[in-house]
């Protein structure tokens, strides 16, 4: 009896949903984590819920894959593809499977093990190049390379933030090479997804930089139509932040977003944009596009 | 006795949190790499990085330490008289030095 007292007071917690969005379903999403009763979560760790929003291609079953079996258990996976179910339903429907959380036992999909095996020179796992020596489960330690700010030498990190991530638009997977949190290189290696025209929406934009800053309820009444409120929001994104010809830094999209305009942003090279940005900065400036920009900013190196 | 209670109540409290700070025991290993939205890492995380509150730490130490030792010093100033004053200005000429270097360097520049 005690512990279903305790479930019932836990199931009035809004429901974590972490959302992989699929094509042409970002904006409907958008607006379904604004509702009040869930929250969307920022890693699949935080998350009780997945929510699969529309059919992803084949290419990306593998990364949804990794992202499902991050979730912690109990977890639920809800699978949103028919256009004719709302917003309304499917809110239900969050709200049904977490007060339910824990009913259907849901497996892991990928094996449990790492990755790659320990791997290094001599039979016994040891050697190496450099002062770390080996590579570690398949992955080489981060060597040294010359630093763009300043000439310094210092370590590289390269990974491929995938797919899914909550702070890029939805399907781009861009390849990084870090120093500390200082991109020094980035490919776009697999474009976004399409969108229909609806996610370039002002507040639809408003409300993702709003979120990347850390202005959660901003964010969620400016996705309802209502003015964010906060005192001077403009303030927090730097000036001279993501100048793109044509279409001013990332302080005046903000502004304009907020007006209610949508910023026309001509085609603008988004590998050359990148590189030597410190990482909340990159991602505020690519909030500042709107996704059909960044859509056709990904395109364009194949084109070319 | 209350210094039994407080040390063993420390012990306590480092202990949960040293148990909260690690990975649950029953993490597999998808779950233990890092969240990269679905992608996978080139390199590992251990890496060397800028000290970036170095010009920071530089002059918060400089105006601590001065400010440590003012204290007691301001306490017993009035009944030392003017010898007092000469200790504290050799004092605050030593530490000066090192405000100066950091000024050459830039630390004050804006960027």
């Amino acid at each position: 009896m005690a512990v279903s007292l305790l479930s019932c007071l836990a199931s009035r917690a809004p429901a974590p949903v972490f959302a992989a969005i699929g094509p042409g379903w970002q904006a409907a999403v958008e607006r379904l984590l604004a509702r009040t009763g869930l929250r969307g979560a920022l890693t699949p760790r935080d998350a009780g819920i997945l929510l699969v929003a529309g059919e992803m291609p084949d290419n990306t079953a593998e990364a949804l894959n990794r992202v499902h079996d991050q979730l912690p258990r109990p977890r639920a996976i809800l699978r949103w593809t028919r256009s004719h179910e709302t917003v309304d339903d499917i809110a239900a429907r969050i709200g049904a499977s977490w007060r339910n959380l824990g009913a259907i036992d849901e497996q892991d999909l990928l094996p449990d093990q790492p990755p790659n095996e320990w791997k290094c020179v001599g039979p016994h796992g040891q050697g190496g190049k450099g002062m770390m020596g080996g590579t570690p489960y398949g992955r080489p330690m981060a060597m040294t390379g010359e630093d763009i700010r300043d000439g310094l030498q210092l370590d590289r990190y390269t990974a491929r933030i995938g797919p899914f991530a909550p702070m890029l638009p939805p399907g781009l997977v861009l390849e990084v090479t870090l120093q500390g949190d200082v991109i020094v290189a980035a490919t776009v290696q697999h474009q976004p997804f399409a969108q229909p025209a609806d996610v370039d929406a002002p507040e639809l934009c408003a409300a993702r930089m709003l979120r990347l800053l850390g202005l959660g309820g901003p964010a969620r009444r400016a996705v309802r139509g209502g003015r964010p409120g906060g005192l001077w929001v403009r303030g927090a994104v730097p000036r001279g932040l993501g100048m793109i010809e044509g279409a001013g830094d990332a302080r005046d999209r903000l502004a304009a977003f907020l007006r209610g305009d949508s910023p026309v942003v001509a085609a603008f090279d988004l590998p050359g944009l990148l590189p030597g940005l410190e990482w909340s900065e990159a991602m505020l400036v690519l909030a500042s596009v709107p996704p059909s920009a960044v859509l056709r900013a990904a395109s364009l190196p194949e084109d070319a | 006795m209350q210094t039994l209670i407080i040390l063993l109540g420390w012990t306590v409290l480092a202990w949960l949190v040293v148990r909260a700070s690690q990975p649950p025991a029953d993490a597999t290993a998808p779950q233990s790499a890092p969240f990269l939205g679905g992608g996978t890492a080139g390199t590992h995380a251990w890496q060397r990085y800028h000290f970036r509150p170095y010009t920071m730490t530089l002059l918060f130490i400089a105006f601590e330490m001065e400010m440590m030792f003012m204290y007691p010093w301001a306490v017993v100033f009035v009944s030392e008289g003017i010898v007092a004053l000469a200790e504290m200005g050799m004092f605050l000429a030593i530490l000066s030095v090192g405000i100066l270097y950091g000024w050459r360097e830039g630390v004050f520049r804006w960027q």
